[in-house]
């Protein structure tokens, strides 16, 4: 704190100088050094704990064998990469990533603003808090207790939701080995459990927004819908613009837990993603070098993805994160 | 290779010379550290009664780390990375990391020093090779059962109906029809299966109930000879077979509906509560029913449980399933143990730990506080400390007994319990001697190695599938020519290579 605080008037202080940059690097640093100084273990930190294991990547380039170590084990280039992409698995892992990643971006999150908006809506605060608690709630349960619920729900010929929904239809429907309800049952799973809990960031926003125009709104006589519409949503734009973005990068991640869980004999050919075949190759398998590869080819994709959202997103004259 | 095979050979020769009895020149080592996993819920205090017995026997100072066995595999790996290398590593089975650490150059090879030691020089000569990789021994391996698979059936089901113990594949068929048709039960609802299988977490050749049954059917175990070649057994008629008759089960209901999710932790479940009744699994697991049982039902446990052993096949012929006879090995890593002197020191120790007083403590604890010997059984002390107990079961991690079982067999604490037990013992005898062993144990392909686990998906989940229903016969074809394609017959070509080169 009294760090800071030096800093903080050493900076003022030299306000009145002309600005640091024209007198060159060394002045700069001593100007700021205090301000530099406050920022070492931050860097530090990344440095020793974000960026420094970033050099066991490179044995996606090797072949790795633990006894040899990182530096003895044998270089082989691209090969791994080679391997991944041209093995069968690719064109497979890829679409069934792709195809939950789109689904819970055009599902999930488009849903997460609906109901911070119907929260915002609310107007006695005693309902208001009770709902947001409640639907917090299943974001602090892990995926296994998910996962043992659905199975229960859905349990073949005992599971109430089973009787429920086949009893409805008049159907036989198997929901855990059917290769069809895979991917809404992870979908299911992923609004029931997040949802509530992504709604934290959009009603701080939400708060910020400025209330006079609406009143304004309302002597020009707009209705619910059309203040929502005009004003409510266009004030949180830049928030969801920003969760977009970053959403963006989590393309790939979908989640190695819940759908290891819910993976069976019967619906792997839609359930295999490249997560759970990075755990497979990787751990039950012991290819170490190629299962790196493929988690940082997943990486480079997340990258470009998030860069590309940005791109599209300043492009349509919207605020991107950087 | 032909210079350690000299070494080995002088060192033979030099043992000859010095009249020790275990050969060579061994170094002196006051500190022997190994790495071993604990399957219970704490890892043994380090200064418990059995461990300073064990020194004792051992003649050196024991470091032991005990790792959760979850996390086993792991800490292998990262310990091979590491610097503080063990002298002794359990290493739990032949998985592609071992081999890929073995072939680099981790471990000692030992088939050359092993004969020298009596209590190391293994009476189980096949169960060694097939423990190697490709002949090449890489620890002592730990010996288990020969013959486990059993069928467990509901005794009071079978005497309520009037059917006979099954004897052939055909017989079990029947029994599981009546099971789920008869109302064996007599409640008179339909409310009843007869076989339970649940999920299996392994792919093929993993023991599982349909693996069991393929080779009752004649489809060998694993791999089996045909025409003079190593084949998988998947790619044989009577795999097909075997699977065509598992389908059956299915598709007429004498199967639980739920045997592709059903977990296999619940396993004993229906067959207590009365829904299922029957489970293809191991003769253990008979005795876990029955104590089950008995503390529910104490005064009538002994009217539920049957037990036999392997079927006979459509054949005719008894094609029994055996386990692969052991469970990981004692490795030696290279890293600490850098001469030779220094592992005859090693080895030393390890004979010293699989002589037939370390046999009876490492399996059955110290005589007096947590058994007592009638006649040749151990009787288990009920009062003694629970940690003493666990700590029993973390230290038989460590025994071999390559040179046969060296504790006490346990006493069953009822009569009836030790009649079963005395039946399952004879069973396992007498398959044993059908036993239809994996003729490609010893042999690992280097295919195998970096693709394997994903082959073996590939038939395992056809095979599921097609007992679904989900794909037809053409589609498990298909899952075989994928199977093929993606490497398989390179596997093939190599493991035929490999058996030639080492016959």
């Amino acid at each position: 704190m009294v760090a800071l605080d030096t800093a903080v008037a050493a900076s003022t202080a030299l306000d009145t100088r002309p600005p640091a940059r024209r007198r060159g690097a060394r002045a700069h640093f001593t100007q700021f050094k205090w301000l530099y100084l406050l920022l070492l273990p931050g860097a530090i930190y990344f440095a020793l704990f974000r960026y420094g294991p970033m050099y066991g990547a490179v044995i996606a380039f090797k072949d790795y064998v633990p006894f040899l170590g990182i530096n003895d084990s044998p270089w082989v280039g691209w090969a791994h990469f080679e391997d991944f992409f041209a093995s069968p698995d690719f064109p497979r892992l890829l679409a069934n990533t792709l195809i939950l990643a789109l689904l819970s971006l055009l599902v999930a999150f488009p849903l997460t603003i609906v109901v911070a908006l119907l929260l915002n809506e609310l107007r006695v605060t005693m309902v208001k808090r009770s709902v947001q608690t409640l639907i917090y709630i299943p974001h602090f349960l892990s995926w296994t207790v998910v996962a043992s619920l659905t199975y229960l729900l859905f349990a073949l010929d005992i599971g109430p939701l089973f009787q429920l929904i086949n009893g409805v239809l008049g159907t036989n429907i198997d929901f855990l080995t059917d290769p069809g309800w895979f991917r809404p049952i992870i979908v299911l799973q992923d609004i029931w459990k997040n949802t509530g809990w992504g709604t934290i960031i959009f009603l701080a926003a939400l708060a910020g927004v400025d209330q006079e125009q609406y009143e304004a709104a309302i002597i020009d006589g707009a209705g619910r819908f059309q203040r929502v519409w005009h004003i409510t949503i266009p004030s949180i734009m830049p928030t969801i613009i920003v969760m977009l973005v970053l959403q963006m990068g989590q393309v790939l991640n979908t989640g190695f837990e819940q759908i290891y869980l819910m993976t069976n004999a019967l619906n792997r050919s839609v359930a295999d993603v490249f997560d759970t075949y990075v755990y497979f190759m990787g751990i039950t398998q012991g290819s170490y070098s190629y299962s790196t590869a493929v988690g940082l080819f997943k990486a480079i994709v997340g990258v470009v993805l998030i860069f590309g959202a940005n791109w599209l997103a300043r492009r349509f004259n919207q605020t991107g994160i950087f | 290779m032909s210079a350690a095979a000299l070494i080995a050979t002088s060192a033979v020769v030099l043992a000859g010379c010095s009249a020790s009895d275990t050969g060579g020149e061994a170094a002196d080592l006051t500190t022997v550290s190994i790495m071993a996993p604990y399957l219970v819920t704490n890892a043994p205090s380090g200064d418990n009664e059995i461990h300073t017995a064990l020194e004792e026997i051992a003649g050196v100072t024991l470091d032991i780390t005990w790792v959760p066995n979850s996390s086993y595999l792991d800490k292998t790996n990262i310990t091979l990375a590491g610097d503080d290398i063990p002298h002794v590593m359990v290493v739990q089975g032949k998985d592609p990391g071992f081999v890929r650490n073995a072939q680099a150059g981790a471990f000692w090879e030992l088939s050359e020093y092993l004969p020298d030691y009596p209590n190391l020089a293994t009476t189980l000569p096949e169960v060694q090779k097939a423990a190697s990789i490709n002949g090449e021994v890489y620890g002592v391996f730990r010996a288990r059962d020969g013959m486990r698979a059993a069928v467990i059936l509901r005794k009071d089901w079978l005497q309520n109906l009037g059917l006979e113990v099954p004897k052939t594949t055909d017989d079990l068929y029947e029994v599981a029809k009546a099971f789920t048709q008869n109302d064996p039960d007599g409640n008179g609802a339909d409310d009843t299966y007869g076989l339970i299988i649940p999920k299996w977490p392994g792919a093929i050749g993993s023991n599982s109930p349909y693996d069991v049954i393929e080779t009752w059917h004649g489809a060998g175990n694993r791999w089996t000879e045909r025409d003079g070649e190593l084949v998988p057994s998947f790619t044989t008629d009577e795999w097909l077979e075997a699977v065509d008759y598992e389908k059956r089960l299915v598709d007429e209901g004498l199967v639980n509906p739920d045997y592709a999710t059903f977990d296999s932790a619940n396993w004993n479940e229906p067959f207590l509560n009365g829904k299922g009744g029957i489970i293809i699994d191991v003769h253990s697991r008979a005795g876990v029913l029955m104590s089950l049982l008995k503390e529910s039902d104490p005064d009538s446990f002994q009217n539920y449980v049957e037990i036999t052993g392997n079927l006979e096949g459509p054949d005719g012929v008894l094609h029994a399933h055996p386990t692969t006879g052991y469970s990981g090995f004692l490795a030696i890593p290279k890293t600490n143990v850098r001469t030779e002197a220094e592992l005859r020191a090693v080895l030393e120790v390890l004979n010293n730990m699989n002589s037939t007083e370390a046999g009876a403590l490492l399996n059955n604890g110290i005589e007096g506080t947590t058994y007592t010997l009638d006649g040749d059984l151990a009787v288990a002390v009920d009062s003694a400390p629970q940690a003493l107990k666990d700590a029993v079961l973390s230290y038989s991690q460590l025994g071999t007994n390559v040179t046969g079982f060296q504790g006490y067999l346990p006493k069953q604490p009822t009569e009836y319990e030790q009649e079963m037990y005395d039946k399952r013992k004879a069973i396992e005898e007498s398959d044993l001697e059908s036993a239809e062993y994996d003729p490609a144990a010893a042999f690992v392909s280097k295919t195998y190695v970096s693709k394997g686990a994903q082959l073996d998906t590939i038939i395992a989940d056809a095979r599921i599938q097609y007992i679904a229903g989900q794909i037809d016969r053409d589609g498990l074809t298909d899952a075989i020519a994928l199977w093929r394609s993606s490497g398989g017959d390179a596997v093939i070509a190599e493991i035929n290579e490999l058996a030639s080169q080492n016959n």
